[in-house]
Order: C-alpha cells, then structure tokens, then sequence
C-alpha cells in the first residue's frame, strides 16, 4: 500500500473516530502487565501444523520468531536474521544470522534448527502447513555457522514475504514435537501457561536478544468466544486490549467510554461474492458485470458497517503493498445491470442460488443486503445460510454451488486466481503467466506493476465482486500504549506494549 | 425390587449402547473435515490425506466405531485431536465448573421454586395468584444468554461486584473462583426457577383438588397439616420429576451459559470440539451428556419407590 493511501484511511477513521491521539504515545514505561481477549482455543499452538489465525494472533512476535517479521507497518524487518542479500541472477538468498539468540528453554539458536525448520517446510509429509511457498527452493544449506543460503530453482521474489508469514517460525529441533502443546521460541515472551479454554500467559523472557524488549512483564491472554462478552469484559475491566473482531455496532458505544481508547485500521480480508465461472449464467461475462454494477457497495459499507472498512474493486486489501483502487471499473449502475441482463438473454428475468456462510456475521449481513440489491434489478436470488463444514466440502471444495460469499483473509491471496480448479472455476492460463513473471520480476517495482496487471485483469472479467475490506478496529483501556492497529498479518503484538503511569 | 433394579438398569445399560450409535453416526453425518480445519482452505490434497491418515479418518466408520466402544468400555474416549490429551482429562477438568453450576442452578430454581409454587398454589384466587403466574411467564420466556449478558451489564459493568466472566480456576484462588460463578449460577437458575414455579404449582394445584383432601379438609385437619402431610407428600413423584427435568434443562443450558460468562466448562468444550470437528472429543462429551440424562431418569424412576410406597416395582 502506498504511504497516501493509509493516510487517507487514517482520515477517513479519524473522522469516525474523533479524540484519540494514538500518535502521541508518552515515553514506553517498564513492568506491569495487560489482558488481551482472543475469541477461541486454537487446533494446538504450533503454527507450523495449523493455519488457525488464533495461534498467530498470540504467538506471532511475542513467542516465536523467523529469520524475518512483518511490523506494524507490514514492511519486512529482521528478526532472527539481521542481514540479507539476493544475487544478481535471483537465485541465492544468503542470510546472516543474529548472534547470542537463546531459545526460552536456554539453548543457542544455531543453524541446525534453521537447516531442520526448512527440510520440515519444504516437505509435504512432515504436517508443515504451507509447503508450496517453498517450490521454488531447491536447496537450504548453511556454509558457515552462521550464514543460511536459500537456493533457488528460479528467482521468487515471494521468498522474503514468505519467510515472515506467522508458519516460518524457528523451534529448537530437540523439542519439535511437544511445540504444539508447550511452544519455544525466541521472542520477547515467554509461554508461560495454558489453561484450555481459558486463558494463556505469557511472561517476559530475561534473555530475550534486544534487551530493551519487552516492556511489560506478562500478558494474558482470555479466550472469551462471544463477541459482547469481549466488549463487556473490556467495559468491566476485567480485559484491557480487544485488538480483532469488535462487532461494528458496538463501537459507538466503547467510543462513548472515556476510560477506553479505539481505532481503526486496515486488515487482509476482502469480502467476496464469489461465482462459479463455469457454471450459467455466470460463465457468461455480462452477467457477471450486471451484476457488479446492480451491488452498491458505499451502501452496505456505510449502512451496514457504520463505514468501518474500505470498498474494493479487486481481490486486494489497502493493507497489500501493492494495492491498486479499481472500485472504478463496475460502479453502481443499476440501469446498466438491467442492459446487460437484457443483452445476455435474461430481460425477463433470472433465478440462481446465493449461499451465506452460518458463522460468519459480516458476511452474512452483507449477502442479505446484495440479494435484496440483485432483486432490484430483476434478478431472483434464493438465499439460504449453510453450515460451515457444509460450506468447506461441497462450496469450497467440490465448487458445486451458484454464489456464495466470504471473507478472503490470507494476505497477497491473488494468486488464487491462476488456478483454474479453484472454487471461482476461473480458467484464464493469462494469469498463470503473470504470476511466474512476478515472482522473476527484477525489481520490487516492476513485481508491484505486475500485481496490479492480475488484480486489473480479474476486475474487468468481473470474476467475483469484492464488496469491502472490513476496517480492523482496536479497543483498549486509556493507559495502554504501543498496540498494533492495523494488521498487515493476524497477529496481538505486546512486544511493545506499556502502560503509562 | 432387585429384580426391578436389574431390570431398570439394564435398560439403562441398552439406552446408553443405542446412545452412542447415535453419537457417532451424528458425528459422522455431520459434514466438514478435521484435517480442513487444521490445515486451512488453502491446504494441498496431499498434506489433507496425510493428516487424515495420521488422525485414523481413513478407517472404516463401523471399525472406528468398535475400536472406540471396546475403549469406552475400558474408560478409554480417545484422545483430542486439538489438544492432544485423553478425552477423558480434558472432561475431568472441566467437570469442576460445569458439576458445580449445574448443581448451583438447580438448587438455586428448587429454592425459589418450590416454595413460590406452593404459595401461588394456596394462593389461587388472590391478587398475587395471577401476578406470581405472570412473573414466572416472562421469567420462562427470557432467554438465559440474554438475562446473562443483563446481569454482566448491571452487575459487572455498572456496579463492578463481580467479574463480567472467566474463571481463574479452583487451584488459583477459590474465592475468587466463587464470585466467577455467582452470575452464572443466576443467570441459568432464575429461568428455570420460573419454569419449574409453574410445574410445582400445576402439581399442587392437581393434588389439591382431589378427593383425599377435601376428606382431610372435612375431617377438621388444620390447614398447615393438610398442605404439609397429606397434599405435599401426594406432589413430591411430581415434584422428583420436575427436578430431574430441571437437572437436565440446567446442564443443557449451562452451555449457552458457559458461553456467555466464558467459563471452561463442558458446554464450551463440546461447542471448540464441534467447530474443529474433533471427533473424539465430541463423541465423549456427547455421550457424557447422554449418560447423565439417562442416568437422571433411572434415578428419578428408582425415587418414586421411595418417595411413595403405593408404587410396587413388581
């Protein structure tokens, strides 16, 4: 995302969400301790054997840690790597590795537990989530104690991003297999205890490499699945940093409490009303653009969400990098919906099923106002809400459905649409291309015009339509400082987290 | 007797073996895989059927089926494949919230039920008779998570007594651990105090009316003792009936409680289980909640005896 661009969702949020003076932080205070609410227990805490987004959100740069990480900001800074270099033809990336780091359990990090990390990564039966980010990695070796080189089948610039997602963690080899239930990093905290379905804490590691981090002493975090219980818990004081998935109508309410501060930032996901391609009438393309044009997106946005998010016109979030606004391409025009049905063949009418996926609100309040929108234009739209293991096998899996709708929250997830067997049944092999032509791309420019090629391409096939980015909105007690608003990855950072005096 | 008792029991025996068919064949019907749930929508076939494999999913259901009953037989339910522990710990542990909130609740509705009952049962015809009917109308009708979510707003927001939810743990401090449930225990008891008002009053309401104590009325009986002696101990089958239907509402909606106050108990337990499809976890948690049902009633059943020596298990 460029630097204009979060500054005018900064605008757009500080006007929402008048009074607070989040840049002004006082200086960072040491000692003392904050609740933090997340909303479920995850499959296990090692990232590296499940995408669950609850074991990034706690251990994402508190507890664990890779060669790189994401900063508040998104940008790739060095964590256990302190250096990285690319050869001119793309094909090696050679890292230096951070000396005197220990593991919490007193061990030195060495190059045998970054070797051991990327044999599991790279390899599909070892349970590692993710493998294919490493494809193009032909081999990891470490020619030195303390040098690490990434070989590489062809050039990736996908690499870096890679390496700081929350699944490229570094572990101790010696105690990989009890990391799902006691994990050990090299971040600040230490995972001090886990009591299920109730709460994890997390206390300050002494040896932590930067010995100005961590500020707090510990921090707990309270698993409270229901989202007025989080607000009510963050109310009550009994919670201090509600940092995701605070229910848009109750914002107003923490705003109004002069004991909370709130803010809204950007994250990854972008609602999507997504159509099978191969199937009619929407492999037909013009009813894929009346479509678009019959949704009015400032609506639900504003009506809906209290304004809290970003319209889209392509599968990107303002928190990619990359980010291009093509809200232009299909704007809300409900007469020429009705022309292009008209010309598709369907100027009496047209009847599909749209399903709505039960355990997600935003999205299901979303559908309901677009299927209300599509009847205005003469489109009969059969509803119905589906379990979401219903959803996964037959929508997601097997693509047997009409439209649906969900949120995407992966990060950079465009290419997505290079495979044909993907739910959207979208077959154009064009993309394919671009997407091996960004990954040798030669500068972070020329991959930048690349991505946004895709994301153009897919916007005006109309593929799906990309209603919103829901806003991340942050809720915590006055005193509590340092806090990431936006989220570039899942993750409730407290590495820098204090509370002032 | 003894002959009734094995009779009764084995039956119960039966009930529970028909119970766990049906959890495992609900959980088997119902769709969504574990494996997709760990490894996320983006995850590759191979790294799904590796998983599986490694979770026993690729086994016949029938063969799942009596490996995991020849293990329940030995107290064995399997172990969580989100927790990775015996199912049987996590329930154990878990069992020293729900155990106490559900007893909690149910002698909290007793308490008020049964006395406010009686009274409105005496009462009939007075002006408190249809005020009381009212009360426990609306008390009936108010969702349990809604009074729940009321009394954390007044109580823990407004006033700041008592804790909005959690629970530090009986190990932690015991006290505080009390306070943790003193809204719970509210939130669930009073409506089913209002449920189980209008069951006792019916009851008494039938007793009254019958014969025997019109004679004891006639014979010159005081009032006290027509209620006490002959029409109380005539509602309390009734009344052993209603409390073992209160039992079970009460552990059935402590899991909407345990939700609300986010406390670990069963109820949050078997909802984690159900969303990730831990199918061991389920299954056990299921059929613990099916054995205490069927467990309730045979206790029920076996009161009647006691509480009325008319009846003759023959």
């Amino acid at each position: 995302m460029t630097r204009t661009h979060r500054w005018i969702v900064a605008a757009l949020t500080a006007t929402l969400l008048a009074g607070q003076a989040l840049a002004q932080d006082p200086a960072p205070v040491v000692g003392g301790t904050v609740t933090v609410a997340i909303s479920a227990d995850p499959p296990g805490w090692d990232p590296t054997l499940s995408t669950s987004q609850e074991i990034a959100r706690v251990t994402y740069g508190n507890v664990y840690e890779g060669l790189v990480r994401f900063d508040r900001n998104g940008t790739i800074v060095p964590a256990l790597a302190t250096a990285w270099q690319v050869s001119s033809d793309g094909l090696a990336w050679t890292f230096t590795l951070r000396e005197g780091v220990r593991f919490h359990d007193g061990s030195p990090l060495t190059v045998e537990d970054v070797l051991f990390k990327f044999e599991r990564a790279r390899n599909p039966d070892s349970g590692h989530v993710n493998t294919g980010y490493y494809a193009a990695v032909a081999d990891v070796r470490a020619p030195d104690p303390r040098t690490i080189v990434f070989e590489l089948t062809q050039p990736s610039r996908s690499l870096l991003y890679n390496l700081a997602r929350p699944d490229a963690i570094i572990y101790p080899q010696a105690l990989a297999e009890t990391q799902r239930s006691r994990p050990v990093g090299t971040g600040p905290f230490v995972f001090a205890r886990y009591v299920e379905g109730s709460e994890v804490r997390l206390e300050r590691f002494d040896d932590y490499w930067n010995p100005e981090l961590p500020y707090l002493d510990g921090a707990t975090f309270r698993i409270i699945s229901d989202p007025n219980a989080r607000v009510a818990a963050l109310q009550a004081g009994d919670v201090d940093y509600v940092g995701a998935a605070i229910p848009p109508e109750q914002v107003r309410v923490l705003q109004a409490n002069p004991a909370l501060k709130v803010a809204s930032g950007t994250a990854t996901a972008e609602i999507t009303v997504a159509m099978n391609n191969a199937r009619a009438p929407f492999d037909d393309i013009r009813v894929r653009q009346a479509i678009t044009h019959a949704i009015d997106k400032d609506v639900i946005v504003q009506g809906a969400f209290f304004g809290l998010g970003t319209v889209i016109g392509t599968h990107m979030s303002p928190s990619e990098p990359y980010y291009v606004d093509l809200t232009a391409t299909y704007p809300y025009d409900p007469e020429r919906a009705r022309a292009l049905l008209a010309e598709a063949g369907y100027a009496g009418g047209l009847s599909f099923d749209f399903e709505l996926p039960e355990p997600y609100a935003i999205e299901r309040r979303t559908g309901e106002i677009i299927a209300q929108q599509l009847r205005e234009v003469g489109i009969t739209v059969n509803l119905s809400v589906v379990e979401w293991g219903t959803w996964i096998q037959r929508i997601f899996l097997a693509a047997d459905y009409d439209m649906t709708i969900i949120g995407h929250s992966e990060p950079r997830d465009i290419n997505i649409y290079g495979n044909p067997g993907y739910y959207y049944q979208y077959d154009n092999p064009r993309i394919a291309e671009l997407l091996a032509q960004a990954e040798a791309a030669p500068t972070a420019e020329a991959e930048t015009a690349v991505y946004q090629e895709i994301a153009r391409i897919i916007a005006e096939d109309a593929v799906n339509v990309w209603v919103f980015s829901p806003a991340n909105t942050v809720a915590v007690r006055a005193d509590v400082y340092g806090f990431w608003v936006d989220q570039p990855t899942p993750a409730l950072d407290v590495t820098q987290v204090f509370r002032a005096r | 007797m003894s002959r009734f008792l094995a009779r009764r029991l084995l039956t119960t025996l039966v009930s529970l073996l028909l119970a766990s068919v049906v959890v495992f064949g609900a959980v088997l019907a119902v769709p969504g895989d574990p494996a997709v749930v760990i490894l996320g929508m983006n995850a590759a076939p191979e790294a799904l059927a590796a998983l599986r494999q490694q979770l026993g999913l690729d086994v016949p259901a029938p063969q799942r089926y009596l490996a995991w009953l020849g293990g329940v037989v030995r107290g064995d339910l399997g172990e969580s494949i989100q927790y990775q522990r015996p199912v049987t710990r996590l329930i154990g542990d878990r069992l020293g919230v729900s155990v106490p909130l559900t007893l909690a609740a149910a002698l909290l509705a007793t308490l008020v039920a049964v006395p406010v009952g009686i009274a409105t049962a005496l009462k009939r015809g007075t002006v408190w008779d249809p005020l009381i009917v009212l009360a426990s109308q609306v008390g009936a009708a108010i969702p349990s998570f809604w009074l729940g979510l009321l009394l954390i707003l007044v109580f823990a927001v407004g006033a700041g007594w008592l804790p909005s939810g959690g629970f530090p743990g009986w190990d932690v401090s015991v006290g505080r651990s009390l306070r943790a449930l003193v809204l719970p225990v509210l939130a669930l008891g009073l409506g089913q105090a209002a449920v189980m008002t209008r069951m006792t009053r019916a009851a008494m309401l039938d007793v009254l009316s019958q014969d025997f104590v019109r004679t004891a009325r006639a014979k010159g009986l005081a009032g006290r003792s027509v209620v006490g002696k002959h029409a109380l101990r005539n509602a309390l089958v009734t009344l052993v009936t209603v409390l073992g239907l209160t039992m079970v509402n009460v552990f059935v909606g402590a899991i909407v409680i345990e939700q609300v106050f986010s406390l670990p108990g069963i109820g949050r337990l078997a909802l984690t289980a159900i969303g990730n499809r831990d199918y061991p976890l389920v299954q056990g948690v299921v059929l613990l909640y099916a054995s205490a049902i069927v467990l309730m009633s045979f206790l029920v059943d076996l009161s009647y005896g006691w509480l009325d020596p008319r009846i003759r298990y023959a």
